[in-house]
């Protein structure tokens, strides 16, 4: 294909200089502090976590805790925390030498997230006798709890994304979402006695999968480069 | 000589002139990535000033040590998208070959003197920008990141926010579709260029 050679042996294009606007922004330029994605995602974790006990220690903790297994308990509670920080961690660290997070991995973290808790609530969910037993249509309060839990994360997210997201910017969204989520499943397991398996399943692991898809479909508008 | 992060960093700690040695460095790579996808001179430098006026201000998501040129290229990108879709106009036909004397002047926006030494045929150069436009957006994107811009197929889909695979088809795709449609159209381009009445 000689006429594609061609053009790709062409020099480049000689730009024109910078526009007034642009010439009006730099003449009024200050220095500003680049991102510092690891101090960020401390923060981010830190400030969700104190945000989540605030909740939590609002809440009472569950009254079934002594009877349960501690082993799961602390299991969970681990995968919980994981299901967290895991998704967190990729919507706002890029690799090095980016500047773009891992949109990719983030949103594969979101989807495994979204699926995973919403099958392991399914699928494991010890009983004790003073468990709570009761329809999956009383799960409302244990979803506004848990979305309410994940706002924090999501909202301190989007701010510090602000014009890092040229591209990928719904997957990483969705990837805090989900690790919103799991924070506010993490809330809900030390406080929610429940253990009915549609009740664990799909309104506590549920909570993951909505808010990733609301700060999907919200984040893009704060963290897209205008 | 300064590369694009160290620019970028002085360009961060507010040095003025920082920026303009950064916006003389990549504005002719971008304006000639802007100018395959628009293949108009007005409206590629027109998103290259949309461009450049986004990554001021979002100047404080730059990390330092980081590459600034691939997400210069994404916001370029997506500026070309939003445009793209706002005019529902990415492709701007204009007319036949014989019509186009312009098309390398503005593509190079050097003299017409200068062009005639040889550098590139004018009309070779309009059957490929011919080709090109008709392509589908993402395979013009994938056929100018990869083949005339020269870059791997991972930072063109890092580029355009689209997997590897992704790419390569697209790449494919296009590169098939421009030797059906050059196959055939850049021979008579030849002979005339070669001065056979």
């Amino acid at each position: 294909m000689s006429a594609i050679d061609e053009l790709s042996r062409m020099p480049p294009p000689v730009p024109p200089p910078p526009s007034l606007a642009l010439e009006a922004e730099l003449g009024k330029l200050t220095a500003v502090a680049p991102r510092r994605p690891v101090r960020q995602l401390a923060l981010l974790i830190g400030l969700s976590l104190i945000y989540g006990g605030g909740i939590a220690s609002m809440l009472t903790l569950r009254r079934d805790l002594a009877d349960l297994p501690m082993g799961w308990f602390a299991a969970a509670g681990l995968a919980w925390l994981v299901g967290f920080v895991a998704p967190v961690y990729l919507a706002t660290v890029p690799a090095p030498g980016s500047i773009i997070p891992r949109w990719k991995l983030a949103g594969g973290a979101a989807v495994i997230g979204a699926i995973g808790f919403i099958a392991l609530g399914l699928a494991i969910h010890p009983s004790a006798p003073t468990s709570g037993h009761v329809s999956f249509g009383t799960g409302y309060g244990c979803l506004k709890f848990g979305l309410a839990t994940a706002i924090v994360p999501v909202v301190i997210g989007a701010v510090f994304l602000r014009g890092a997201l040229p591209v990928g910017s719904r997957w990483v969204a969705a990837s805090l979402g989900a690790g919103g989520g799991a924070l506010g499943g993490l809330m809900l397991h030390v406080h929610c006695p429940i253990t009915d398996t549609l009740h664990v399943g799909i309104i506590h692991g549920g909570v993951v999968g909505i808010a990733a898809l609301v700060a999907a479909a919200l984040v893009p508008r704060a963290t897209d480069v205008r | 000589m300064a590369d694009e992060k160290d620019l970028m960093q002085r360009y961060c700690d507010g040095d003025a002139g920082a920026f303009r040695a950064l916006y003389a460095l990549v504005a002719p790579r971008l304006l000639g990535y802007l100018l395959k996808m628009t293949r108009e001179r007005a409206l590629a430098e027109d998103l290259l000033q949309h461009t450049f006026l986004k990554v001021h201000r979002a100047r404080k998501a730059y990390v330092r040590g980081a590459d600034p040129l691939p997400w210069i290229f994404s916001i370029a990108h997506r500026t070309f998208i939003d445009e793209a879709r706002k005019h529902k106009r990415a492709v701007v036909r204009v007319g036949e070959v014989e019509e186009l004397p312009e098309v390398p002047a503005g593509l190079t926006g050097e003299s017409a003197e200068r062009r005639d030494e040889g550098r590139a045929d004018p009309e070779l150069v309009s059957a490929a920008l011919d080709a090109l436009a008709g392509l589908p957006d993402q395979q013009r994107e994938a056929v100018v990141l990869t083949k005339l811009d020269g870059r791997s197929v991972a930072e063109a889909a890092a580029i355009a926010g689209t997997t590897t695979g992704a790419m390569k088809v697209r790449a494919h795709r296009g590169y098939e579709t421009l030797r059906k449609v050059l196959g055939t159209s850049s021979e008579p381009a030849k002979k005339t260029t070669g001065g056979a009445p």
